[in-house]
């Protein structure tokens, strides 16, 4: 992927590449070539970093892949538009991982210091909007109601499974799935897509087909490739080939697959020990623990911070797994308006100065748990103002990075990075890695104390299986890739030398590990072999560099064609409001069945508030300028037809926002 | 998704307030007793979604929403200060610390966890470089390295990379998790089955998905955490029963019936939660008997099978297997695949109904990332070694016997787990009781414990303290002899019931009788000389 420069030990594709290589014809020709010798070699990858469209590891349902990619040779998918030129080399496959070269479309994800953090506005649609978005739900609802009416009494056998039936009651009753079966099942088609193949730039659809009005679906047998907009995948480690899989490849063959028990009991690996020390390396915290799934990482862990005669403050709209795992500790819980720091601090004087009910005992704790980087809404914490209301109301924080982590600041370690505040002045930062690290699992990290309480008193550790060995490999390789590995790296590269050298938060570990710096190589396992890219750390910082372009290109040139969005413009999610219930399954169908299909989610009522259905772009490094040209053109067309434009202000023709993606990337607020 | 229904909980409070005023004239309004319904169900349920359509019916209330959190401002027990006091009143709160430092047990507790250096498996090699015969990972079918798996996993790596970024709902849902699910349905012989992306947090979730404020659960006295968490969640009405004692599910049931009839309750969703083989103590239930009850009391069964799914029934079918019982008497057959199958995961098999249902309402379901493709891989791979080598099923019970028969004969200790089980519970043996203590809650007394009580009416004695020290000497004592062994790890203070202290062997297929009969005498030495020096 990164632009690299000629390498010495000069790959394949370079090799071709000498001769001529200007048109597409002959860069396809190129790529063939190099697939087709890759797969009589049967070599791996990870000596020829050659631009392999398909894997080496020839089975039979590959085949089918491969007959499928092979028929599209000018779609953009999997060929860019543009072929690169003999000086350039790329390693990843254009589908999974996008080639670009433009050393323009980088920008850098970073709070501008000494600027105060702007309360982010919501805007209102127009009235109209509102009134009709009302109007069709109370249309939805009537006929949702008739047609349970005619079905009850005309039709009762499709209604078994809700009523009362030879004394059982029914486990959902119809009151409690009326919205799920007269609301959802009409939008069906948009949720649950089947998938096959890597979650990368691209995803491969399993066409279904629905013939009882979304009740049930069938396969069609066709595959759909589409530009992947929707998956979490923000620094497009969704990969099934490049130095990460090489490294997973390796895991697997020495580790096998499982880990066979829980953490305390038998299921502890070296790798465990060794992901868990770079994870704390990695968010600059003294320890970490790690967990093999992240909704249990909150879920099972905030039970062991908090319990009865402490309060819990949370953002309203902080997700499942925190309300769950608050709702398992026993602690007193309050909500504070989302983001609203004014709500919060008018909140924290009445908890504290209230104490507990009834007793108005002092609380034992207050928790405040927040997210880094909220993924319905796209906005980001106000850090720097909850950092101040820590030091006067002596509460403790708790930072759910899920989204945030990998995502946001110039060394991608999270919201800490991107504010510039010293990771442990924060008590708790938990983040996932099912996200930027195209992983699996969650973290935990914080004091040594702490940490060591949390793997004795979390439920993870004596009673859930433990990560396994592929997973574990993947975080340490991606995450050594972000940081870069300190003894080969040469002074061009080191991501910290080249931005923000004003970071006011180093702080070195014994090892020798300065946050937020490069991965002590000891601090790997010895068997882990990066490429020189990812080691250097080059490709990591090019792929942070690279989101932090798309991201706020994306919500940039929304904004400059009169979508209303939510969010922070640095924000890799970017939702675009519809409002309309009927405009969600329009919107993805569309998007869906576009010259170069594109996938959307789509989210409304109960994940949403009721009037504010959305569609959330989730913007990745893997896609290149041209990626997110498609998607500001289809969503252009689609915004007329569907009258979704409707933000008051400047707007610019298209073709003006593409031309100048650089300045409306680079703009200030 | 809870957020936004709690949110309007203070509005829909106050709209209940107003109701009763209300209500006179609101009944003689055609269409009344519809909204009347709506209140009163969702009374039961799930208030935010009344609410919702009463906001749709008065529009003008949706512009009232703003104001939230406020609720208990003007609640009786506030107390009015001044700014200045509230200042003071911040400055001189000190909070706790966020968590106490380790005692010395705690962090000797920590050192003593074995990690593993390299590949896991039946002979692993220790931090310290000596290799040890494992029996305390969970590798029961011997699947841990299996080559075929890992060349099955490293194919699927290459096909769909690592992770699978996103939920099963935005574009997570891949084919390989369809292709487990079916796997796994058809395996067991239910309608269909759904994954979750790990095995502990699976019932946590299956459980709230069904049950509800006012529904009614049945549970055993010795479920395992994982259980107990969903339960708590589910906010439902609970009953109890003496561990693994049918007898005494059956009063409760019965108790049950007759206070609905007496009271003329109406009907509500109603569970019986037990295991297949329990966690706590591997005692395992009787399933044919369980089936029986729940047909003649008409309730749901919720059955655990972490620990049998994989390795009980002639090819690891678990339970339904063993008993020859179908699959699809069980409700809602909750179990793992990163035990039996040696991946990571849990799976919750059912008729479509109940599958379906948890694809919208099982919240760890919906909103955590699918599990990554190539443990699904695994898992379906793992199926398929079972499935036609019914001799690793055979071999693994051979194994458990061999250790049963040098264990057994010790009077320095009890064996409460069931002799087909997996996980083999040595508790110490108090040496004041002659009775054998065989199960971890039983009631010593004849007279029945009271249901709503989680405590049984005459819980065994144990010291925690003192029996933990010596079972962690014999465990020190094994792995001194090149066996590695766990002492039963419990959340102490966080567990409903205390487990009796305990140490966990877990039996795997892939030994030899000799290393069997090797590790069962130095057990049974370590036991011996540890156990003996007490008295
Ligand atoms: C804020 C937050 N926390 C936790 C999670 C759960 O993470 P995982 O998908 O890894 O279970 C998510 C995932 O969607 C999330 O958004």
């Amino acid at each position: 992927m990164a632009l690299n420069p000629p390498s010495p030990t000069p790959s394949m594709f370079k090799k071709k590449s000498s001769s001529n290589l200007s048109t597409a014809a002959s860069y396809l020709s190129a790529v063939r070539a190099a697939d087709a010798r890759a797969r009589a070699h049967g070599g791996t990858p990870t000596a020829t970093p050659a631009l392999s469209l398909s894997s080496s590891v020839t089975t039979s349902s590959e085949d089918t892949v491969l007959a499928e990619e092979s028929d599209h040779e000018d779609n953009i998918l999997y060929y860019p538009p543009i072929p690169p030129t003999s000086e350039q080399v790329f390693t990843t496959v254009h589908s999974e991982f996008g080639h670009c070269a433009n050393s323009d479309y980088r920008y850098t994800s970073q709070h501008p210091q000494g600027v105060p953090v702007t309360p982010w506005l919501e805007q209102d649609p127009p009235y109209y909007i509102l009134f009709t978005t009302y109007v069709s739900y109370i249309i939805l609802i009537c006929i949702g109601h008739i047609r349970d009416f005619f079905h009850k009494h005309f039709k009762p056998s499709t209604f078994q499974h809700l009523i009362p039936l030879q004394g059982y009651a029914p486990l959902n009753s119809d009151f409690d799935s009326f919205y799920t079966r007269r609301l959802k099942t009409r939008l069906d088609d948009c949720f649950s897509y089947p998938v096959t193949g890597v979650a990368g730039r691209t995803i491969v659809l399993l066409d279904r087909i629905s013939h009882d009005f979304n009740v049930t679906f069938e396969p069609t047998g066709k595959r759909v490739r589409a530009l992947n907009i929707s998956s979490y995948n923000y620094l497009g480690f969704a990969q099934a080939r490049g130095g990460c899989a090489d490294a997973v490849e390796e895991g697997i063959k020495r580790y096998g697959v499982s880990a066979c028990g829980t953490r305390l009991e038998g299921g502890s690996l070296d790798l465990h020990a060794t992901a868990e020390g770079l994870v704390a390396k990695f968010v600059g915290m003294e320890d970490s623990l790690i967990s093999s799934m992240g909704f249990a990482t909150n879920s099972t862990i905030i039970p062991a911070l908090v319990g009865k005669g402490c309060l819990v403050i949370s953002d309203e709209l902080n997700h499942a797994s925190i309300r769950f795992g608050v709702r398992l500790s026993g602690a007193n819980v309050r909500m504070f308006k989302h983001n609203d720091m004014a709500d919060l601090e008018s909140l924290l004087r009445e908890v504290i100065s209230q104490g507990q009910p009834k007793t108005h005992r002092p609380w034992k704790k207050i928790l405040i748990i927040v997210e880094g980087l909220y993924s319905m809404e796209g906005t980001l914490v106000n850090l720097p103002r909850i950092m101040e209301l820590k030091k006067k109301y002596k509460f403790y924080l708790f930072i759910d990075e899920a989204h945030s982590i990998g995502a946001l600041g110039p060394h991608g370690r999270g919201v800490t990075d991107y504010f510039n505040i010293p990771p442990r002045s924060v008590d708790i930062l938990m983040g996932t890695f099912t996200k930027s690290f195209g992983a699996a699992g969650g973290y935990i990290a914080g004091s040594k104390t702490l940490v060591d309480r949390l793997r004795l008193r979390g439920h993870t550790g004596a009673y859930a299986e433990a990560m396994t060995p592929p997973v574990l490999v993947q975080v340490i390789a991606s995450m050594a890739s972000i940081m870069g590995v300190s003894p080969s790296l040469p002074a061009s590269f080191s991501p910290s030398s080249s931005s923000s050298s004003a970071s006011t938060l180093r702080l070195t570990d014994s090892d020798g590990y300065e946050h937020p710096g490069p991965a002590p190589a000891s601090s790997l396992p010895a068997w882990l072999d990066l490429p020189p890219a990812l080691r250097d750390g080059s490709e990591g910082h090019d792929r942070l560099r690279r989101l932090a372009f798309n991201s706020r290109y994306l919500s940039r040139g929304l904004e400059k064609l009169g979508f209303i969005t939510y969010g922070h413009v640095d924000s890799p999610i970017v939702p675009l409001l519809l409002f309309n219930p009927g405009k969600m399954p329009l919107f993805s169908r569309m998007m869906r069945s576009m010259e170069t299909p594109i996938v959307v989610v789509v989210v409304a009522y109960p994940a949403t508030p009721l009037v504010t259905s959305r569609v959330r772009f989730c913007v990745s490094a893997a896609h290149t300028k041209a990626d997110i040209d498609l998607v500001l053109k289809a969503c252009d067309e689609i915004g007329d037809v569907l009258d979704l434009k409707h933000r008051p202000g400047d707007r610019w023709p298209l073709e003006k926002i593409m031309a100048n993606a650089i300045e409306l990337v680079r703009m200030n607020e | 998704m809870d957020s936004s229904l709690s949110s309007y909980q203070p509005l829909l409070d106050f709209l209940l307030r107003s109701l009763s005023t209300l209500e006179t004239t609101f009944f003689k309004i055609p269409g009344s007793a519809v909204v009347a319904r709506y209140v009163k169900s969702s009374h039961q349920n799930d208030p935010g979604r009344t609410l919702l359509e009463l906001i749709l019916l008065i529009f003008a209330i949706g512009t009232l929403l703003q104001s939230r959190t406020r609720a208990d401002r003007d609640g009786k027990h506030f107390i009015k200060f001044s700014e200045k006091e509230i200042d003071e009143l911040v400055d001189e709160w000190i909070p706790e610390p966020l968590a106490e430092t380790l005692d010395a047990k705690e962090q000797a507790d920590l050192a003593a966890v074995p990690v593993i250096a390299g590949p896991q498996g039946p002979r692993p090699k220790l931090l310290n470089g000596k290799t040890v015969l494992n029996f305390a990972s969970y590798n029961f079918t011997g699947l841990a390295g299996n080559e075929d798996i890992k060349t099955r996993a490293i194919e699927t790596l290459r096909k769909y990379g690592l992770g699978s970024c996103g939920p099963p709902g935005f574009y997570g849902t891949v084919d390989v998790h369809m292709d487990l699910e079916r796997d796994l349905a058809d395996f067991l012989g239910t309608e269909a089955a759904i994954l979750y992306a790990q095995g502990f947090s699976t019932i946590s979730s299956v459980i709230p998905a069904f049950s509800k404020r006012g529904d009614i659960i049945v549970a055993d006295r010795g479920i395992n955490f994982a259980i107990q968490k969903g339960i708590q969640i589910s906010r439902s009405t609970v009953r109890w029963f003496d561990h693994n004692d049918l007898k005494s599910l059956e009063d409760v049931l019965e108790g049950l019936e007759k206070e609905r009839k007496k009271r003329k309750l109406p009907l509500t969703r109603r569970f019986i939660i037990t295991e297949g083989i329990f966690e706590k103590d591997g005692a395992m239930v009787d399933l044919p008997k369980l089936i029986e009850l729940k047909y003649k009391f008409k309730y749901r069964l919720i059955l655990d099978e972490s620990i049998s799914f994989g390795t009980v029934g002639r090819t690891g079918r678990g339970l339904t297997e063993l008993y020859n019982v179908p699959a699809s008497q069980i409700d809602m057959l909750v179990g793992s695949i990163s035990n039996g199958l040696a991946s990571c995961g849990g799976f919750c098999a059912g008729t479509t109904v109940v599958v379906n249902h948890q694809r919208i309402n099982g919240t760890s379901f919906v909103f955590s990332a699918s599990m990554p493709a190539l443990l699904s891989v695994s898992a379906s791979e793992g199926i398929n070694i079972l499935r036609n080598a019914p001799s690793i099923l055979t071999t693994l019970q051979d194994n458990i016997r061999t250790f049963r028969s040098i264990l057994e004969k010790l009077d320095c200790i009890s064996i409460p787990s069931h002799p087909a089980s997996p996980i083999i519970h040595i508790c110490v043996r108090p040496s004041s009781l002659q009775v054998p203590q065989l199960s971890i809650t039983s009631s010593g007394s004849g007279k029945p414990s009271n249901p709503a009580s989680v405590q049984p009416r005459d819980p065994p004695q144990f010291d925690i303290d003192g029996e933990e020290r010596l079972l962690q000497e014999v465990v020190d004592e094994v792995l001194a002899q090149g066996v590695l062994v766990t002492r039963a790890k419990s959340l102490r203070g966080q567990e409903m019931i205390e487990a009796r202290p305990s140490i966990r062997l877990a039996i795997s297929s892939a030994f030899t009788k000799k290393e069997c009969e090797k590790s069962g005498n130095v057990i049974k030495v370590a036991l011996v000389k540890v156990l003996g020096k007490r008295r």
